[in-house]
């Protein structure tokens, strides 16, 4: 239950959901999860249901809506698709993960120099 | 990143939607998850899994459920019933594990709250919303005023031709009610009783929109000349002189001669006039010029000035056809009902309220540090919930929850307190200073203020640590095992501004209470100009029917003194046709031989011989009237001081002849008032303690008829024992003339002159001396909690060599040096607060030095005492003790 570790986790899923759906448009929610299963090549151990929270916490937002469909094999399901104001944000999340990336990198590096 | 006002709004509107709506959209989100399993075990089955394995893997996969459906609660919904439930119990169990925190935080906190609702209803009921009526906010009178003399005094009293044309010609009144006020004697089978009555106009309780309690208010048919008579009587009079007996409706009762019928008796609250009966204005025409006052009400959107404006016109008109009812140079006056009666009271409430709103600020900064100090102590359980995972809003929470528990209890309190403190407080009113009509009672308007100033002082004290207990970092407080050498900085700084600000207060409160006490000394020390113990007083009224001339009232005043000097113990009896400290009628005078350069007025009374030895009043020049004047009617009179500095500063006052003008006019008219000035007398004060004296003309009673007589009756016993004994004589000389108000001349005189600065004086020393209470208790809890904190400071010290009385010196020191800067601050505070009640201060200055360094010396000293005692425990500290104390 360490608050400061699962804020990052939910920030990271968050930011590669909106990704997601902003590259694949409308997708459900075991789409997302086999997206990201595809992408992270099993890397990240993930537990699927934590998506659906994820999924409610981009709705409160505003940054994603969603709707029922139909999927491909003709089962009524819910379609989530990013809005305007959750581009704006992917951009803001991206470039702020990009920099943050970028000086943890730096700082792995130099303590590598280091030693 | 996320802008997070938006964002917290965004999830609360949502949540909001989420509780709305709550359940159907479980069952969706169930399905969805349903969904999604399955297809995770679909696939699993694909890639060649046992459907049981399929569904174990799926489920690993997924995660847990249970926990997915909890988190979507927490999103979607506030917090429910059950979790504030939850935090109240905890609060009330927090408060009972610490007693005596709660019961100094809601007695200091009811104390304040108590003292602000007994104001506050009491400004309500009597400044906001004293009338009944149908829009009483646009309900306003009319006063014509001397440019010259300003507007606070004029005349507001109309003939009826006057009040006819005002009627008729304005333009900003959608209604209008006249009433002309006339002693009303009701003669029963054992004597008679005085009311007071009033003649209204046809439509006057449509005009004021309240219906009867029983019976029937006036209707149209009764206003008509030649109906039957009959008249509407006041709650009040019909519970105290009547017993509230229902069957005397429909009753006929003989008023002032004439034989009415009962027909109504109004609801409680209707006092209009203050009339005890109400009786239809039947003669509506002749130029008399009697009094009638004028009530309009404005149209809606109709301000103050234009009314004004176009009254103005109005009044100029009729004073082209009556001149010599307008001065020279006029203006109009338009008040709002409310203005008649409360102006006297509004200065002693206003400073009143202020003084509350201090009180109830010390009593915050109390409880506010109060719990700081718990705060503080309490850092290290935030701490650990924080760790183990609490939101902050969840400790925030719990805090407001607590200090909401402590606010509604010292509510509950402070409404107990205002109940009884407003019996208390209308018992101490001076009399005539609240409008008839207003009830002072604790009613929804009163209270709903209450909570919402108890609510609010919670969050005030309440958010204050709970914010601070946030700012610093989590694992500080965890560390820190509480031998702490100042109990952090931040919170100390803060309870020190705290105590800073209630010292600032009280010394405010006790400068203010300072002031009018001296002010209140020097008040009792101005001369009245006569002698008030040993006196009786009453007025007697005569029926009009029997009673006009000079001859008519002088057969029954003469006989009357003369039964009246006959009693056991009495000294001097004399008539006066006003009252000892009133001027009475004012009259425009003439002197002969003098110019006037403006018109010069004068009040006049006429009396009997013996009322200036009766009073004991100061003969300056001349002498006294004597029995033959007032016997023969001898057109002679005496002036008092200031007529003379007025009217004759050069000339020698004896010999000259004054002339008062309006006798000639009046009801039992006087052909040629002219009178000499045979003596001067010194000034008794006739316009209040503060005002300038008016100058007044003496003359004996036997010149003109007058049907109010005051009796003045010197005597060696307590004036209180004549009562019944005049009662009875006059009822032996005329059986038809009642008393009025027979008392001792020393309380009407306490009442009318002392009552209402003896009251904001009172007011001002309770809370005062309240705000001295907690003060102490301020500066003992929070030395009492840093001496605690610091016990094992204390401890190294004495280790090392301090002695107790170094220790004792500290503390005290450390207390002072914040009192000592509160001081600083309330006196710059007091000289901001000496600008509302300078106008109220007689014979001393707001900024009076004595005063000022009297109250800072009391709060000092009483500042050290309350120091004293955790710096004796201070001292007492067994060093071994101490440093083993963790």
């Amino acid at each position: 239950m360490d608050s400061k570790t699962s804020e990052v986790l939910q920030g990271t899923l968050d930011l590669m959901i909106l990704k997601t759906l902003h590259a694949l448009g409308p997708l459900h929610g075991f789409g997302i999860a086999r997206r990201l299963e595809q992408v992270s090549r099993d890397v990240l151990q993930l537990n699927e249901g934590t998506v659906y929270t994820a999924l409610l916490r981009l709705q409160h937002q505003g940054w994603i809506t969603a709707e029922w469909g139909t999927s491909e094999n003709n089962r009524k399901a819910k379609f989530y698709a990013i809005t305007r104001r959750g581009r704006k944000q992917l951009e803001v999340e991206t470039e702020n993960w990009e920099r943050i990336s970028e000086v943890i990198g730096r700082v792995l590096r130099l303590e590598q120099e280091e030693g | 990143m996320r802008t997070p006002r938006e964002s917290r709004w965004r999830s609360f509107t949502a949540k909001l939607r989420g509780f709305v709506r709550a359940e159907p959209h479980d069952g969706e989100f169930e399905d969805e998850i349903q969904d999604h399993l399955q297809r995770l075990i679909e696939r699993f089955v694909a890639q060649g899994m046992s459907r049981e394995e399929a569904a174990m893997a799926a489920r690993r996969q997924f995660g847990n459920t249970t926990l997915l459906h909890e988190d979507r609660r927490a999103l979607q919904t506030l917090p429910t019933v059950e979790a504030l439930w939850h935090d109240l119990r905890y609060a009330l169990r927090a408060l009972w594990r610490s007693p005596g925190y709660a019961i100094v935080s809601i007695a200091t906190l009811g104390l304040g709250i108590g003292a602000a609702t007994a104001i506050f209803s009491v400004i309500y009921n009597v400044m906001w919303a004293p009338f009944p009526y149908r829009d009483a906010d646009r309900l306003v009178f009319v006063r014509i005023y001397d440019t010259q003399r300003g507007p606070s005094i004029g005349r507001q009293g109309y003939s009826a031709a006057e009040v006819r044309e005002f009627v008729e010609t304005n333009h900003v009144f959608d209604g209008t009610t006249a009433a002309r006020g006339e002693l009303v004697l009701y003669r029963h089978h054992t004597g008679t009783e005085a009311f007071g009555g009033v003649h209204v106009t046809p439509g006057t309780f449509e005009f004021f929109g309240l219906p009867a309690l029983h019976g029937r208010v006036l209707q149209p048919a009764d206003y008509e000349p030649g109906a039957p008579p009959v008249f509407v009587m006041r709650h009040k009079t019909w519970m105290e002189r009547f017993g509230g007996d229902l069957s005397l409706l429909n009753q006929t009762l003989a008023l002032n001669g004439t034989p009415r019928t009962l027909v109504g008796i109004m609801p409680p609250r209707f006092g209009w006039y203050g009339a005890d009966v109400l009786i239809p204005e039947t003669k509506v025409t002749g130029e008399v010029i009697d009094f009638r006052f004028l009530l309009g009400r404005l149209k809606p959107g109709v301000s103050i000035e234009q009314a004004a404006a176009d009254l103005t016109v109005v009044a100029h008109r009729l004073a082209k056809v009556y001149p010599e009812q307008y001065p020279r140079q006029f203006s109009v006056h338009v008040g709002r009902l409310g203005d008649t009666v409360i102006e006297r009271m509004r200065a002693t409430l206003y400073t009143v309220l202020a003084a509350v709103g201090l009180l109830l600020l010390i009593a915050c900064g109390n409880v506010a540090n109060l719990l700081l100090a718990r705060a503080t102590v309490r850092e290290k359980e935030f701490a650990l919930r924080t760790v183990l995972g609490a939101r902050r809003a969840r400790i925030v929470r719990l805090l407001v929850v607590e200090s909401l528990v402590l606010a509604i209890s010292a509510a509950a309190l402070g409404i107990f307190l205002a109940w009884g403190g407003l019996k208390a407080l209308v018992a101490a009113l001076p009399p005539r200073v609240i409008p008839s009509e207003s009830v002072i009672e604790l009613n929804a308007p009163v209270l709903t203020a209450t909570l919402a100033v108890a609510v609010l002082t919670a969050l005030l004290c309440g958010l204050a640590p709970a914010l601070q207990s946030f700012r610093r970092d989590l694992s500080e407080p965890l560390r820190d095992s509480g031998k702490g050498t100042s109990g952090g900085f931040r919170g100390r700084r803060l309870r020190d501004a705290v105590v800073v600000m209630e010292v600032a207060v009280a010394l405010t409160l006790l400068i203010g209470a300072g002031l009018l006490m001296r002010s209140f000394v020097a008040l009792r020390d101005v001369r009245l100009g006569l002698q008030v113990d040993h006196v009786f007083t009453a007025a007697v009224q005569l029926p009009a029917e029997r009673y006009v001339t000079a001859g008519q009232v002088t057969a029954f005043l003469q006989p009357l003194l003369a039964r009246i000097k006959a009693l056991p113990g009495v000294v001097h009896a004399a008539a006066s046709t006003a009252s000892p400290l009133d001027g009475g009628a004012e009259s425009k005078i003439e002197l002969a031989g003098k110019t006037q350069d403006r018109a010069w007025r004068a009040s006049f009374r006429r009396l009997t011989e013996e009322y200036v030895p009766a009073l004991r009043i100061e003969l300056k020049e001349g002498r006294p009237l004597s029995a033959a004047d007032v016997n023969d009617a001898r057109k002679v009179a005496v002036v008092n001081e200031t007529f003379v500095r007025m009217y004759l500063p050069n000339d020698h006052p004896i010999g000259q002849r004054v002339r008062l003008a309006n006798l000639e006019t009046a009801a039992d008219p006087v052909r040629d008032a002219w009178f000499e000035i045979v003596g001067v007398v010194g000034d008794v004060r006739n316009r209040g303690l503060r005002a300038p004296n008016d100058p007044e003309v003496w003359i004996p009673s036997t010149i003109a008829g007058a049907r109010l007589q005051i009796l003045v009756v010197r005597t060696s016993q307590d004036p209180l024992t004549l009562t019944n004994l005049v009662r009875r004589e006059v009822s032996a000389t005329d059986a038809g003339v009642p008393v009025v108000s027979p008392g001792r001349l020393e309380d009407f005189v306490h009442q009318g002159l002392y009552a209402g600065p003896k009251f904001g004086l009172l007011l001002l020393a309770v809370f005062g001396g309240v705000g001295l209470i907690l003060v102490t208790v301020g500066v003992y809890s929070v030395l009492a909690y840093s001496t605690t904190q610091k016990t094992h400071e204390i401890g190294i010290r004495m280790a090392l060599g301090a002695e107790g009385a170094d220790v004792l010196g500290m503390v005290v020191t450390s207390g002072l040096r914040v009192v000592v800067v509160g001081i600083a601050v309330g006196i710059a505070m007091s000289l901001v607060f000496g600008r509302l009640i300078g106008p109220q201060l007689v014979g001393v200055t707001a900024y009076d030095p004595p005063t000022l360094g009297g109250a800072a010396v009391l709060l000092t000293v009483t500042a050290a005492i309350a120091s004293w005692i955790p710096a004796r425990r201070a001292a007492r500290v067994d060093p071994m003790v101490a440093l083993r104390y963790e």
